[in-house]
Protein backbone atom coordinates (compact mmCIF):
# COMPACT_ATOMS: atom_id res chain seq x y z
CA UNK A 1 0.00 0.00 0.00
CA UNK A 2 1.15 3.11 -0.74
CA UNK A 3 2.59 5.21 2.30
CA UNK A 4 1.86 8.87 2.91
CA UNK A 5 3.40 10.96 5.75
CA UNK A 6 1.37 13.85 6.89
CA UNK A 7 2.73 16.60 8.55
CA UNK A 8 0.17 19.51 10.59
CA UNK A 9 -0.18 21.31 14.07
CA UNK A 10 -3.45 21.73 13.66
CA UNK A 11 -4.98 18.19 14.77
CA UNK A 12 -8.49 19.62 12.26
CA UNK A 13 -6.44 19.82 9.11
CA UNK A 14 -4.29 16.97 10.22
CA UNK A 15 -7.58 14.59 10.34
CA UNK A 16 -9.14 16.04 8.10
CA UNK A 17 -6.82 15.17 5.31
CA UNK A 18 -5.70 11.81 7.21
CA UNK A 19 -9.39 10.73 6.57
CA UNK A 20 -9.38 11.40 3.46
CA UNK A 21 -6.49 10.10 1.71
CA UNK A 22 -7.28 6.73 4.10
CA UNK A 23 -10.48 7.46 2.02
CA UNK A 24 -8.65 6.90 -0.97
CA UNK A 25 -6.72 4.10 -0.50
CA UNK A 26 -3.36 5.05 0.99
CA UNK A 27 -1.64 4.26 4.30
CA UNK A 28 -1.64 7.10 6.45
CA UNK A 29 0.97 8.20 9.46
CA UNK A 30 0.22 11.84 10.53
CA UNK A 31 2.24 13.72 12.88
CA UNK A 32 2.08 16.89 14.83
CA UNK A 33 5.46 18.51 13.75
CA UNK A 34 8.52 18.92 11.76
CA UNK A 35 11.24 17.22 13.94
CA UNK A 36 8.49 14.41 14.22
CA UNK A 37 7.84 14.38 10.42
CA UNK A 38 11.72 14.30 9.58
CA UNK A 39 12.11 11.50 12.17
CA UNK A 40 9.24 9.30 10.73
CA UNK A 41 10.58 9.83 7.51
CA UNK A 42 14.03 8.66 7.68
CA UNK A 43 13.14 5.66 9.69
CA UNK A 44 10.97 4.54 7.68
CA UNK A 45 10.32 6.71 4.03
CA UNK A 46 7.17 6.99 2.98
CA UNK A 47 5.84 7.24 -0.94
CA UNK A 48 4.85 11.06 -0.75
CA UNK A 49 4.90 13.50 2.35
CA UNK A 50 2.40 16.74 2.87
CA UNK A 51 4.07 18.79 5.41
CA UNK A 52 2.40 22.27 6.83
CA UNK A 53 4.34 25.11 5.95
CA UNK A 54 4.26 27.11 9.21
CA UNK A 55 4.62 24.49 12.17
CA UNK A 56 6.58 25.96 15.09
CA UNK A 57 9.93 24.62 15.63
CA UNK A 58 10.85 23.09 12.71
CA UNK A 59 8.72 24.42 9.38
CA UNK A 60 7.77 22.03 6.78
CA UNK A 61 10.31 23.83 4.40
CA UNK A 62 12.74 22.93 6.85
CA UNK A 63 12.05 19.51 6.63
CA UNK A 64 12.13 19.67 3.03
CA UNK A 65 15.25 20.91 3.03
CA UNK A 66 16.45 18.57 5.37
CA UNK A 67 14.99 15.65 3.55
CA UNK A 68 16.02 17.29 0.19
CA UNK A 69 20.26 17.32 1.80
CA UNK A 70 20.12 13.64 3.19
CA UNK A 71 20.68 11.21 0.46
CA UNK A 72 18.23 8.50 1.37
CA UNK A 73 15.52 10.58 1.20
CA UNK A 74 16.23 13.26 -1.10
CA UNK A 75 13.64 11.31 -4.12
CA UNK A 76 11.10 11.54 -1.23
CA UNK A 77 8.32 13.79 -3.28
CA UNK A 78 6.76 16.44 -0.63
CA UNK A 79 3.56 18.29 -1.15
CA UNK A 80 3.53 21.77 1.00
CA UNK A 81 0.03 22.77 2.42
CA UNK A 82 -0.07 26.31 3.14
CA UNK A 83 -1.66 29.31 4.40
CA UNK A 84 1.17 31.44 2.86
CA UNK A 85 0.14 31.90 -0.74
CA UNK A 86 2.43 35.05 -2.18
CA UNK A 87 4.51 34.48 -5.02
CA UNK A 88 7.93 34.51 -2.82
CA UNK A 89 6.58 32.02 -0.38
CA UNK A 90 5.47 29.85 -3.26
CA UNK A 91 9.42 30.21 -4.76
CA UNK A 92 10.50 29.26 -1.32
CA UNK A 93 8.82 26.12 -0.86
CA UNK A 94 9.87 25.25 -4.66
CA UNK A 95 13.36 26.22 -3.99
CA UNK A 96 13.29 23.90 -0.82
CA UNK A 97 12.61 20.87 -3.54
CA UNK A 98 8.73 20.93 -2.82
CA UNK A 99 7.16 19.11 -5.70
CA UNK A 100 3.68 20.75 -5.52
CA UNK A 101 2.58 23.83 -3.36
CA UNK A 102 -0.90 23.20 -1.75
CA UNK A 103 -2.47 26.66 -0.26
CA UNK A 104 -5.13 26.98 2.34
CA UNK A 105 -7.72 27.23 1.95
CA UNK A 106 -7.79 23.95 0.30
CA UNK A 107 -10.14 21.35 -1.11
CA UNK A 108 -9.79 18.19 0.25
CA UNK A 109 -10.75 16.26 -3.03
CA UNK A 110 -8.08 18.75 -5.02
CA UNK A 111 -5.59 17.77 -2.57
CA UNK A 112 -6.14 13.88 -3.62
CA UNK A 113 -5.92 14.87 -7.10
CA UNK A 114 -2.93 16.25 -6.28
CA UNK A 115 -1.64 13.20 -4.62
CA UNK A 116 -2.41 10.60 -7.12
CA UNK A 117 -0.58 13.09 -9.93
CA UNK A 118 2.36 13.12 -7.88
CA UNK A 119 2.84 9.69 -7.54
CA UNK A 120 1.83 9.11 -11.33
CA UNK A 121 4.34 11.36 -12.00
CA UNK A 122 7.41 9.99 -9.68
CA UNK A 123 6.23 6.34 -10.87
CA UNK A 124 6.35 7.00 -14.60
CA UNK B 1 3.62 41.87 68.96
CA UNK B 2 4.72 38.11 68.38
CA UNK B 3 1.24 37.58 68.36
CA UNK B 4 0.42 39.95 65.37
CA UNK B 5 3.11 38.58 63.45
CA UNK B 6 1.72 34.73 63.72
CA UNK B 7 -1.64 35.72 63.39
CA UNK B 8 -0.34 37.62 59.91
CA UNK B 9 1.27 34.17 59.29
CA UNK B 10 -1.21 32.34 59.42
CA UNK B 11 -3.63 34.45 57.77
CA UNK B 12 -1.29 34.38 54.03
CA UNK B 13 -0.70 30.59 54.47
CA UNK B 14 -4.26 30.45 54.60
CA UNK B 15 -5.02 32.88 51.73
CA UNK B 16 -2.09 30.94 49.86
CA UNK B 17 -3.60 27.55 50.39
CA UNK B 18 -7.37 28.74 49.33
CA UNK B 19 -5.72 30.25 45.96
CA UNK B 20 -3.76 27.34 45.25
CA UNK B 21 -6.78 24.80 45.63
CA UNK B 22 -8.54 27.66 43.80
CA UNK B 23 -6.17 27.04 41.18
CA UNK B 24 -5.63 23.06 41.30
CA UNK B 25 -9.86 22.56 41.22
CA UNK B 26 -9.95 25.56 38.52
CA UNK B 27 -7.77 23.62 36.30
CA UNK B 28 -9.38 19.96 37.18
CA UNK B 29 -12.69 21.45 36.10
CA UNK B 30 -11.59 22.85 33.18
CA UNK B 31 -9.68 19.57 32.69
CA UNK B 32 -12.50 17.45 33.14
CA UNK B 33 -15.24 19.74 31.13
CA UNK B 34 -12.64 19.75 27.72
CA UNK B 35 -12.37 15.76 27.94
CA UNK B 36 -15.80 15.60 28.52
CA UNK B 37 -16.76 17.74 25.73
CA UNK B 38 -14.06 15.91 23.41
CA UNK B 39 -16.27 12.90 24.35
CA UNK B 40 -19.73 14.52 23.55
CA UNK B 41 -17.74 16.27 20.29
CA UNK B 42 -16.01 12.84 19.17
CA UNK B 43 -18.94 10.87 16.99
CA UNK B 44 -20.23 14.54 15.78
CA UNK B 45 -16.23 15.66 15.04
CA UNK B 46 -15.95 11.90 12.74
CA UNK B 47 -19.28 12.83 10.82
CA UNK B 48 -17.72 16.49 10.58
CA UNK B 49 -14.50 14.98 8.98
CA UNK B 50 -16.24 12.92 6.75
CA UNK B 51 -18.19 15.67 5.37
CA UNK B 52 -15.84 18.01 4.73
CA UNK B 53 -13.66 15.19 3.58
CA UNK B 54 -16.78 14.75 0.91
CA UNK B 55 -17.90 11.41 2.32
CA UNK B 56 -21.55 10.07 2.44
CA UNK B 57 -22.58 13.64 2.33
CA UNK B 58 -26.17 12.52 3.09
CA UNK B 59 -26.03 10.55 5.96
CA UNK B 60 -23.13 12.68 7.64
CA UNK B 61 -25.19 16.10 6.76
CA UNK B 62 -28.08 14.32 8.66
CA UNK B 63 -26.21 13.29 11.42
CA UNK B 64 -24.97 17.17 12.24
CA UNK B 65 -28.13 18.60 11.54
CA UNK B 66 -30.06 16.50 13.70
CA UNK B 67 -27.42 16.76 17.09
CA UNK B 68 -28.99 17.80 20.10
CA UNK B 69 -27.73 21.61 21.10
CA UNK B 70 -25.45 19.86 23.96
CA UNK B 71 -23.47 18.24 21.25
CA UNK B 72 -23.45 20.40 18.50
CA UNK B 73 -21.46 22.99 21.18
CA UNK B 74 -19.36 20.81 21.26
CA UNK B 75 -18.37 19.91 17.84
CA UNK B 76 -18.89 23.71 16.76
CA UNK B 77 -15.76 25.08 17.71
CA UNK B 78 -14.50 22.36 15.02
CA UNK B 79 -17.15 23.27 12.62
CA UNK B 80 -16.11 26.74 12.65
CA UNK B 81 -12.06 26.36 11.93
CA UNK B 82 -13.33 23.67 9.23
CA UNK B 83 -14.92 26.40 7.63
CA UNK B 84 -12.35 28.82 7.17
CA UNK B 85 -9.81 26.04 6.45
CA UNK B 86 -11.69 24.39 3.61
CA UNK B 87 -12.45 25.39 -0.12
CA UNK B 88 -14.54 24.21 -2.58
CA UNK B 89 -17.49 21.56 -2.12
CA UNK B 90 -16.44 20.68 1.59
CA UNK B 91 -17.06 24.02 2.27
CA UNK B 92 -20.69 24.58 0.61
CA UNK B 93 -21.72 21.49 2.23
CA UNK B 94 -20.34 22.58 5.79
CA UNK B 95 -22.06 26.20 5.44
CA UNK B 96 -24.89 24.05 4.51
CA UNK B 97 -25.21 21.83 7.75
CA UNK B 98 -24.48 26.04 9.42
CA UNK B 99 -27.24 26.96 7.49
CA UNK B 100 -29.67 24.26 8.59
CA UNK B 101 -28.91 24.60 12.40
CA UNK B 102 -29.75 28.46 12.33
CA UNK B 103 -25.93 29.18 13.36
CA UNK B 104 -25.82 32.47 11.15
CA UNK B 105 -28.91 34.03 12.71
CA UNK B 106 -27.58 33.18 16.01
CA UNK B 107 -24.10 34.90 15.55
CA UNK B 108 -25.78 37.56 14.12
CA UNK B 109 -27.59 38.10 17.75
CA UNK B 110 -24.37 37.34 19.79
CA UNK B 111 -22.17 40.11 18.35
CA UNK B 112 -24.64 42.33 20.50
CA UNK B 113 -24.08 40.47 23.48
CA UNK B 114 -21.85 40.80 26.70
CA UNK B 115 -18.67 38.75 26.83
CA UNK B 116 -15.91 39.33 24.49
CA UNK B 117 -15.72 35.92 23.40
CA UNK B 118 -18.82 35.32 22.15
CA UNK B 119 -18.47 38.49 20.18
CA UNK B 120 -15.46 37.35 18.82
CA UNK B 121 -16.72 33.79 18.09
CA UNK B 122 -19.92 35.54 16.45
CA UNK B 123 -17.88 37.33 14.58
CA UNK B 124 -15.84 34.54 13.48
CA UNK B 125 -18.27 32.50 12.52
CA UNK B 126 -19.89 34.90 10.32
CA UNK B 127 -16.99 35.70 8.53
CA UNK B 128 -16.51 32.04 7.68
CA UNK B 129 -20.32 31.68 6.60
CA UNK B 130 -19.47 34.45 4.46
CA UNK B 131 -22.51 36.59 5.29
CA UNK B 132 -22.34 39.46 3.53
CA UNK B 133 -26.05 40.69 5.05
CA UNK B 134 -23.76 41.23 8.19
CA UNK B 135 -21.06 43.42 6.96
CA UNK B 136 -22.84 46.29 8.47
CA UNK B 137 -23.16 44.31 12.07
CA UNK B 138 -18.72 43.24 11.68
CA UNK B 139 -18.13 47.07 10.79
CA UNK B 140 -19.58 48.41 13.86
CA UNK B 141 -18.02 45.66 16.21
CA UNK B 142 -14.67 46.99 14.21
CA UNK B 143 -15.04 50.07 17.39
CA UNK B 144 -15.35 46.67 20.20
CA UNK B 145 -14.09 48.06 23.45
CA UNK B 146 -11.84 44.40 23.25
CA UNK B 147 -8.75 44.19 20.91
CA UNK B 148 -9.34 40.86 20.37
CA UNK B 149 -12.90 41.08 18.75
CA UNK B 150 -11.50 43.61 16.40
CA UNK B 151 -9.26 41.58 15.02
CA UNK B 152 -11.56 39.16 14.92
CA UNK B 153 -13.65 41.21 13.09
CA UNK B 154 -11.37 42.45 10.43
CA UNK B 155 -10.27 38.48 9.74
CA UNK B 156 -13.97 38.19 9.06
CA UNK B 157 -14.45 40.76 7.17
CA UNK B 158 -11.64 39.89 4.75
CA UNK B 159 -13.04 36.45 4.39
CA UNK B 160 -16.58 38.21 3.49
CA UNK B 161 -14.73 39.80 1.13
CA UNK B 162 -17.05 42.82 0.39
CA UNK B 163 -15.42 45.64 -0.73
CA UNK B 164 -17.73 48.24 0.68
CA UNK B 165 -16.15 47.32 4.13
CA UNK B 166 -12.72 48.62 2.76
CA UNK B 167 -13.14 52.38 4.08
CA UNK B 168 -14.25 51.10 7.17
CA UNK B 169 -11.38 48.49 7.83
CA UNK B 170 -8.77 51.06 6.78
CA UNK B 171 -10.40 54.02 9.31
CA UNK B 172 -10.20 51.32 12.03
CA UNK B 173 -6.39 51.57 11.65
CA UNK B 174 -6.59 54.76 13.28
CA UNK B 175 -8.53 56.01 16.54
CA UNK B 176 -8.67 55.59 20.11
CA UNK B 177 -9.64 52.13 19.43
CA UNK B 178 -7.08 50.76 17.01
CA UNK B 179 -6.91 47.29 14.79
CA UNK B 180 -3.59 45.58 14.24
CA UNK B 181 -2.24 46.72 10.74
CA UNK B 182 -1.32 43.13 9.68
CA UNK B 183 -5.18 42.27 10.57
CA UNK B 184 -6.34 45.33 8.31
CA UNK B 185 -3.93 44.77 5.60
CA UNK B 186 -4.60 41.27 5.63
CA UNK B 187 -7.85 41.54 5.41
CA UNK B 188 -8.16 44.02 2.66
CA UNK B 189 -5.90 41.60 0.94
CA UNK B 190 -8.62 39.16 1.10
CA UNK B 191 -10.81 41.16 -0.58
CA UNK B 192 -8.51 42.05 -3.49
CA UNK B 193 -8.84 43.77 -6.56
CA UNK B 194 -12.66 44.80 -5.76
CA UNK B 195 -11.09 46.81 -3.06
CA UNK B 196 -9.32 48.99 -5.48
CA UNK B 197 -11.39 52.01 -5.23
CA UNK B 198 -11.21 52.47 -1.93
CA UNK B 199 -8.03 51.61 -1.26
CA UNK B 200 -7.15 54.57 -3.70
CA UNK B 201 -9.62 57.46 -2.25
CA UNK B 202 -7.39 55.93 1.34
CA UNK B 203 -3.99 57.37 -0.23
CA UNK B 204 -5.53 60.86 0.94
CA UNK B 205 -6.10 60.31 4.17
CA UNK B 206 -4.55 62.36 6.73
CA UNK B 207 -3.03 59.39 8.71
CA UNK B 208 -0.05 58.16 7.63
CA UNK B 209 -0.37 54.34 9.00
CA UNK B 210 -4.00 54.29 6.30
CA UNK B 211 -1.75 55.68 3.53
CA UNK B 212 1.33 53.06 3.98
CA UNK B 213 -1.54 50.13 4.18
CA UNK B 214 -3.32 51.48 0.91
CA UNK B 215 -0.02 51.95 -0.79
CA UNK B 216 0.85 48.35 0.14
CA UNK B 217 -1.98 46.31 -0.20
CA UNK B 218 -2.31 47.99 -4.28
CA UNK B 219 0.44 46.66 -4.58
CA UNK B 220 0.10 43.04 -3.31
CA UNK B 221 -3.31 42.82 -5.26
CA UNK B 222 -1.50 43.59 -8.38
CA UNK B 223 -4.04 46.51 -8.92
CA UNK B 224 -2.05 48.11 -12.37
CA UNK B 225 -4.51 50.88 -13.32
CA UNK B 226 -4.16 52.46 -9.71
CA UNK B 227 -0.02 52.74 -10.81
CA UNK B 228 -0.69 56.60 -11.82
CA UNK B 229 -1.87 57.49 -8.58
CA UNK B 230 0.61 55.82 -6.82
CA UNK B 231 3.33 57.68 -8.83
CA UNK B 232 1.74 60.66 -7.81
CA UNK B 233 2.24 59.19 -4.10
CA UNK B 234 5.86 58.53 -4.63
CA UNK B 235 6.72 62.33 -5.55
CA UNK B 236 4.50 64.06 -3.45
CA UNK B 237 3.44 62.34 -0.35
CA UNK B 238 4.24 64.29 2.89
CA UNK B 239 5.51 61.32 4.36
CA UNK B 240 8.67 59.36 3.70
CA UNK B 241 7.48 56.31 4.81
CA UNK B 242 4.21 56.59 2.35
CA UNK B 243 6.72 57.40 -0.39
CA UNK B 244 9.55 54.30 -0.25
CA UNK B 245 6.47 52.28 0.59
CA UNK B 246 4.84 53.77 -2.62
CA UNK B 247 8.12 52.38 -4.50
CA UNK B 248 7.97 49.44 -3.44
CA UNK B 249 4.47 48.99 -4.78
CA UNK B 250 6.00 50.62 -8.53
CA UNK B 251 8.66 47.35 -8.71
CA UNK B 252 5.70 45.36 -7.96
CA UNK B 253 3.14 46.14 -10.38
CA UNK B 254 5.83 46.35 -13.16
CA UNK B 255 4.79 49.43 -15.29
CA UNK B 256 6.35 50.42 -18.14
CA UNK B 257 5.36 54.62 -16.64
CA UNK B 258 7.33 53.76 -13.21
CA UNK B 259 10.77 54.06 -14.33
CA UNK B 260 11.35 57.36 -14.65
CA UNK B 261 9.67 58.48 -11.40
CA UNK B 262 11.64 55.75 -9.63
CA UNK B 263 15.16 57.00 -11.59
CA UNK B 264 13.92 60.17 -9.80
CA UNK B 265 13.90 58.67 -6.36
CA UNK B 266 17.37 57.20 -6.31
CA UNK B 267 18.64 60.54 -6.35
CA UNK B 268 20.97 62.08 -3.94
CA UNK B 269 18.47 64.50 -2.64
CA UNK B 270 15.75 62.01 -1.62
CA UNK B 271 15.91 60.51 2.04
CA UNK B 272 18.26 57.02 2.20
CA UNK B 273 14.90 55.10 2.76
CA UNK B 274 13.77 56.24 -0.26
CA UNK B 275 16.37 55.68 -2.58
CA UNK B 276 16.92 52.22 -1.16
CA UNK B 277 13.47 51.20 -1.64
CA UNK B 278 13.23 52.84 -5.10
CA UNK B 279 16.76 50.82 -6.33
CA UNK B 280 14.81 47.52 -4.91
CA UNK B 281 12.11 48.39 -6.83
CA UNK B 282 13.90 49.24 -9.93
CA UNK B 283 15.42 45.49 -9.65
CA UNK B 284 11.55 44.10 -9.62
CA UNK B 285 11.00 46.27 -12.39
CA UNK B 286 13.88 44.77 -14.55
CA UNK B 287 14.61 47.36 -16.97
CA UNK B 288 17.70 47.46 -18.30
CA UNK B 289 17.45 51.18 -18.44
CA UNK B 290 18.16 51.78 -15.16
CA UNK B 291 21.20 49.84 -15.41
CA UNK B 292 23.41 52.82 -15.51
CA UNK B 293 22.03 54.86 -12.71
CA UNK B 294 22.13 51.61 -10.56
CA UNK B 295 26.20 51.26 -11.55
CA UNK B 296 26.30 54.53 -10.06
CA UNK B 297 24.99 54.04 -6.74
CA UNK B 298 27.06 50.79 -6.11
CA UNK B 299 29.63 53.48 -4.89
CA UNK B 300 27.01 55.30 -3.20
CA UNK B 301 27.67 56.49 0.68
CA UNK B 302 24.80 54.65 1.97
CA UNK B 303 25.06 51.18 2.97
CA UNK B 304 21.47 50.18 2.39
CA UNK B 305 21.36 52.52 -1.25
CA UNK B 306 24.98 50.99 -2.25
CA UNK B 307 23.49 47.37 -1.16
CA UNK B 308 19.77 47.53 -2.62
CA UNK B 309 21.73 48.52 -5.91
CA UNK B 310 24.09 45.58 -6.15
CA UNK B 311 21.10 43.72 -5.52
CA UNK B 312 18.41 45.04 -8.25
CA UNK B 313 21.18 44.95 -10.73
CA UNK B 314 21.44 40.88 -9.88
CA UNK B 315 17.66 40.55 -10.59
CA UNK B 316 18.32 42.46 -13.89
CA UNK B 317 19.53 39.98 -15.95
CA UNK B 318 22.49 40.35 -18.15
CA UNK B 319 22.65 43.83 -18.42
CA UNK B 320 22.45 44.24 -14.70
CA UNK B 321 25.27 41.27 -14.21
CA UNK B 322 27.89 43.00 -16.88
CA UNK B 323 27.58 46.04 -14.63
CA UNK B 324 28.53 44.13 -11.51
CA UNK B 325 31.15 42.69 -13.48
CA UNK B 326 32.19 45.54 -14.69
CA UNK B 327 32.18 47.42 -10.84
CA UNK B 328 34.26 44.54 -9.33
CA UNK B 329 36.85 44.05 -12.26
CA UNK B 330 37.38 47.87 -12.00
CA UNK B 331 38.39 47.43 -7.88
CA UNK B 332 39.59 43.61 -7.80
CA UNK B 333 39.90 42.21 -3.97
CA UNK B 334 42.35 42.60 -1.89
CA UNK B 335 44.19 45.89 -2.50
CA UNK B 336 46.67 46.35 -0.38
CA UNK B 337 46.62 48.67 1.82
CA UNK B 338 43.13 48.94 1.59
CA UNK B 339 41.92 52.39 0.11
CA UNK B 340 38.42 53.30 1.13
CA UNK B 341 37.75 55.40 -2.59
CA UNK B 342 34.10 55.06 -4.48
CA UNK B 343 35.60 52.61 -6.86
CA UNK B 344 36.55 50.24 -4.44
CA UNK B 345 33.30 50.49 -2.69
CA UNK B 346 31.27 49.83 -5.96
CA UNK B 347 33.47 46.85 -6.37
CA UNK B 348 33.15 45.60 -2.85
CA UNK B 349 29.05 45.91 -3.47
CA UNK B 350 29.25 44.29 -6.86
CA UNK B 351 31.87 41.23 -5.59
CA UNK B 352 29.22 40.34 -2.90
CA UNK B 353 26.24 40.37 -5.11
CA UNK B 354 28.29 38.25 -7.74
CA UNK B 355 29.09 35.76 -5.09
CA UNK B 356 25.83 35.25 -3.48
CA UNK B 357 24.55 34.72 -6.89
CA UNK B 358 27.09 32.36 -7.79
CA UNK B 359 26.09 30.25 -4.56
CA UNK B 360 22.35 30.38 -5.51
CA UNK B 361 23.60 29.28 -8.91
CA UNK B 362 25.45 25.93 -7.35
CA UNK B 363 22.58 25.11 -5.20
CA UNK B 364 20.20 25.46 -8.30
CA UNK B 365 22.58 22.63 -9.88
CA UNK B 366 22.01 21.00 -7.09
CA UNK B 367 18.58 21.15 -6.62
CA UNK B 368 17.79 20.77 -10.39
CA UNK B 369 20.24 17.13 -10.45
CA UNK B 370 18.16 15.45 -7.26
CA UNK B 371 14.87 16.95 -9.06
CA UNK B 372 15.87 14.73 -12.18
CA UNK B 373 16.66 11.52 -10.06
CA UNK B 374 12.97 12.46 -9.16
Amino acid sequence: MTAILIADDDPDIRDLVAFKLEQAGYDVRAVDNGLAALSAARENPPDLAVLDVMMPGMSGVDVCRELYANPATATLPVILLTARAQEGDVEVGFGAGAVDYVIKPFSPRELVRRVEAVLARTRA
Amino acid sequence: MVGIATGALLVLTAVTVVLAAVIIFGRAARRIGDARRARLAAPARRALLALAAGDDEQANFTTLARLEPGVWRAVEPTAVALLGKVRGEARAVLVSVFEERGSGERALRQTRRAGAVRRARAAEVLGNLRRRDAVPTLVALLADPDPDVRAVTARALGRIADPTAVPALLASLVGPRPVPPQAVADAVLRIGADGRDALVGALDHPAELVRVTAVEVLGLVGAITAAGRVIEVLSGDASPAVRARAAVTLGRLGTRQSLGPLLTAVEPTQPPALRAAAARALGDLGAVAAAPALGTLLADPDHDVAHAAAYALLRMGDAGRAALARAAHAAPAGSDPPVETATARAGAYAREALAVAELEARRRVGAAAAAAVR
